[in-house]
């Protein structure tokens, strides 16, 4: 039995991000992951770095719109944050920020990218909404369908196979202690305290952060309060390797999709195309991967017909992920009510906006006041949960 | 095709064209999806349609496929890949698209004329097995092959793919593959068997197991004749310890092995060639079965993870059976009689055949079963090559996963710098071995061998790349153009 600063549970980008920066300002971190590092969410996810709104986010309407642009100082923050992360960690991740491009093929999608990109234009972003000449001239690859693209030369893409690992070995570095394979199985406060039990072990710790994804909910129990997630299936494609012809990150913003080149000369495909949440005695088996669908893998593949040049390439793999939502799409992030020393950080773009998420909530953690307002993030948000 | 098939087979070979004229006979309405032009699997390859080449044809199946080609209610989808099967799972699929009808399985095609997809109530998977692919120095140069791709050349197509040959490794059909060479006029320079003779050559039993059929023994026999004729050396205890060769292979280097599988120095020599057939065995070909979500097994003896079954052949998933080399690599009379035995177990799951029927019709062929499994399971692992020899032969230099270049010393690296990891899937993760166009077929058994060497740990801890579709590559605009119902 040890005791910690800060008990981390999740061992993904989150978790290994909060993990660095707090041991990093010289408190004892211990991190515990039930599986392997970057073995879920983190390492399954396609890698896209979009912080125009998504289509997700803007698929139902202008009020919704409206909502999910709450978030965008958060992608301000991060576009800035991911330029400067292989610097600060010391690490190839893969980071390429050359651009990105939300395509628009009939005027009613016009419409609606210049309604979007006038609403991002009032939170700051440097969106762009280019046709005719302009369009082609920076991305001749596109098909004669694409009327129109917002662009955003700071979108990109980061290598997940690497983010994590980068994260947790800097964090390693400032004395975090990592520990894999240890399932938490009980967490409760007593004494002033967190107890932590964990594959037979049982640790202390002052402060908690869950960093667990769509396992949130069930660790929250375990601390008597309820914190809405759900699990959302998705599904990514990879081709074979072809030379360098797509530089930058393509969105749709009437389809599911998300497309990109790896340094390596795949194109990754994704976007949201749902998978199937497997259940076991009808409940959702969060351990098992969500099933691939027929209808995803060949209607991802369709929405793909915008680069003409990419179509002949041979699907090589395909995989399913879980990302982690939750009942208003926002993130959820800060300290848990009523439960002193407990904090979260979940949902809501979590690879793209997770090194924000990680600094900010870190901040919060050693008494510094965070630099951009967390209160539309708060837990306290769904307080009406626990007032039962 | 308008209406979907009771039962989809998968695969043309000794397998698949037992279950599927056994299925027909017995009224099932049954579709075979098979990659090759003309049904007859490897083993029965027929030549091109149109191509007729004198010399021996697929003689021992030709029984098997009149019987296939002759039954009513069989269609056949050739030239045709089953790249996933879908809806074997019960969860949460409330997004677009109608789940396949009740108790049907859905699985994606890739034919000639674009994307179908079959739903059938019932799949019989016979995908067989592949040449395993033994990594050394020198193995990805130009004019290093499969035994089983030699003969792809010879018996399809009537080509030689050069004119020196050396075959090496342990397999029986390295024998009738030099014949075959011998016959088409090319110079066999030398045949190399790893194992030493006690090993190999046992009782004319376990060779009759080893070849699969008593047709392909008389085969070995003749072989034996052809290449002693033709004064071809055949030497055991010797394996490939490199090839070289700048653009493309111009020699081999060759070294004698103890009865323990274990080098012996100073017993390396050069022989000239510009073509080596590696013939080391076969490796199940199961991703499909896996994608589908079918229970694995390890059985080194009998190729490496095999398909899970009941003794009607029906897999771990409802609605799945199998038969053939991916229950294990035994032999094309083992699989014909497997094939026989899913379909029994299939018409009884399709209400066409009541069980004490199908018990009756399973009898004979469940004792043709059990005299084959007996041999095989004493006398297949003979032939499987000893993995002390196989790892001896990789140095860090050698590359493991061909597509994505990954040498056997990124992974052994790798493995230093994460000690934490130890599956196949993570290994991939970090290092890219399995990513490649191949999908991890020619370097999975290395892979994951040197995996479980370095870390201790035993096979099935270290599982196998996770079989995702599309399980054969599958173009993009094909993908796009598929047949949908949302």
């Amino acid at each position: 039995m040890a005791h910690y600063d800060t008990a981390v549970v999740g061992g993904g980008l989150l978790g290994c991000a909060v993990a660095w920066h707090l041991a990093r300002a010289g408190t004892r971190v211990l991190l515990v992951e039930k599986d392997q590092l970057n073995r879920h969410a983190s390492g399954q996810n396609a890698g896209s770095l979009h912080f125009q709104l998504e289509y997700r986010m803007v698929e139902h309407g202008d009020d919704a719109a409206r909502e999910a642009a709450r978030a965008l100082p958060l992608h301000l923050d991060a576009m800035r944050a991911w330029a400067g992360l292989e610097a600060a960690l010391g690490e190839p991740c893969g980071v390429a920020q050359r651009g990105g491009l939300m395509l628009a093929e009939t005027p009613a999608e016009v419409a609606a990218l210049d309604r979007k990109a006038a609403l991002e234009r009032e939170h700051g972003l440097d969106v762009d909404v280019l046709e005719g000449a302009r369009l082609r001239d920076l991305a001749p690859y596109l098909a004669e369908s694409v009327r129109a693209a917002a662009h955003l030369p700071g979108e990109g893409k980061a290598n997940p196979r690497l983010v994590t690992p980068a994260f947790a070995r800097a964090a390693t570095r400032h004395g975090a202690e990592l520990r894999t394979g240890h399932r938490v199985t009980a967490l409760h406060r007593d004494g002033g305290r967190w107890h932590l039990h964990a594959e037979g072990r049982a640790d202390t710790a002052d402060t908690v952060v869950l960093a667990a994804g769509v396992w949130t909910t069930e660790l929250a129990a375990m601390a008597d309060t309820r914190l809405p997630v759900f699990p959302v299936g998705l599904t990514m494609s990879a081709t074979a390797r072809t030379a360098p012809l797509l530089p930058h990150l393509i969105q749709h913003v009437g389809r599911r999709l998300s497309m990109k080149q790896t340094p390596e000369g795949n194109i990754l495909l994704g976007g949201g195309w749902p998978a199937k949440l497997v259940t076991r005695q009808g409940r959702i088996d969060l351990d098992h991967n969500p099933e691939l669908r027929y209808e995803s893998l060949t209607g991802n593949a369709d929405a793909a017909r915008v680069v003409p040049a990419v179509m002949h390439l041979p699907v090589i793999r395909s995989w399913s992920g879980m990302t982690t939502l939750t009942p208003d799409q926002l993130p959820l992030l800060g300290a848990v009510p009523r439960r002193p020393g407990l904090y979260v950080a979940t949902g809501g773009s979590a690879f793209t906006l997770g090194p924000t998420y990680a600094r900010l909530l870190a901040a919060t953690l050693l008494g510094a006041q965070p630099d951009l307002p967390l209160d539309g993030y708060s837990p306290a948000r769904f307080g009406a949960l626990n007032f039962v | 095709m308008n209406e979907q098939p009771d039962v989809v087979v998968v695969g043309a070979g000794p397998a698949g064209l037992a279950a599927a004229a056994t299925l027909g006979r017995h009224g099932a309405d049954v579709l075979v999806v098979d990659e090759q032009q003309r049904p007859g699997g490897q083993i029965y390859r027929q030549p091109p349609a149109g191509f007729t080449r004198p010399g021996r044809q697929a003689k021992a199946g030709r029984a098997l496929l009149a019987e296939a080609e002759s039954t009513p209610n069989v269609r056949w989808l050739p030239d045709s890949t089953a790249w996933g099967v879908f809806g074997t799972r019960a969860g949460l699929d409330d997004y677009a698209g109608p789940a396949p009808g009740p108790g049907r399985i859905r699985v994606g095609v890739h034919t000639p004329d674009g994307g179908r997809v079959l739903e059938p109530s019932a799949l019989v998977l016979t995908a067989g097995a592949y040449d395993l692919p033994v990594p050394f120095p020198g193995w990805t140069l130009p004019g290093v092959l499969t035994a089983g791709g030699v003969q792809t050349f010879v018996k399809a197509q009537g080509l030689l793919p050069g004119h020196r040959f050396v075959l090496a490794g342990g397999h029986p059909l390295l024998l009738v593959v030099a014949a075959q060479l011998v016959d088409a006029g090319a110079r066999v320079v030398e045949v190399a068997f790893s194992q030493h003779p006690r090993v190999l050559l046992p009782g004319p039993r376990d060779l009759l197991a080893a070849f699969g059929s008593a047709g392909k023994l008389a085969e070995g026999a003749a072989a034996l004749r052809t290449l002693r004729r033709a004064r071809v050396p055949i030497r055991f205890g010797t394996v490939i310890r490199s090839a070289h060769g700048d653009d493309a292979l111009d020699s081999v280097n060759m070294s004698r092995v103890d009865s323990g599988g274990v080098l012996m120095p100073g017993t390396e020599r050069i022989v000239g060639c510009d073509v080596l057939a590696l013939g080391y065995g076969f490796v199940p070909s199961t991703e499909l079965a896996r994608q589908a979500g079918c229970a694995v097994d390890w059985r080194p003896g009998e190729g490496g993870w095999v398909v899970a079954h009941d003794a009607w052949m029906r897999t771990s998933v409802p609605g799945v059976s199998v038969a053939g080399e991916l229950t294990g690599v035994a032999g094309a009379e083992q699989a014909e009689v497997e094939g026989r035995l899913a379909a029994y177990g299939t018409l009884q799951a399709l209400g066409l055949l009541d069980a004490d029927r199908a018990s009756a019709l399973a009898r004979p062929v469940r004792r043709v079963l059990a005299r084959r499994r007996r041999f095989a399971a004493a006398v297949l692992s003979r032939f499987a090559p000893a993995p002390a020899t196989l790892g001896a032969l990789v140095t860090d230099e050698t590359v493991l996963c061909r597509c994505e270049e990954v040498r056997a010393g990124d992974i052994r690296q790798a493995l230093a710098e994460h000690p934490h990891l130890g599956t196949a899937n993570a290994v991939k993760l970090v290092t890219r071995a399995g990513m490649g166009l191949c999908q991890g077929r020619s370097c999975a058994p290395a892979v994951c061998g040197l995996i479980a060497a370095q870390t201790g740990r035993t096979p099935e801890q270290v599982g196998t790349f996770t079989a995702q579709p599309p399980v054969k590559p599958v173009p993009l605009d094909a993908l796009a153009a598929a047949e949908r119902h949302a």
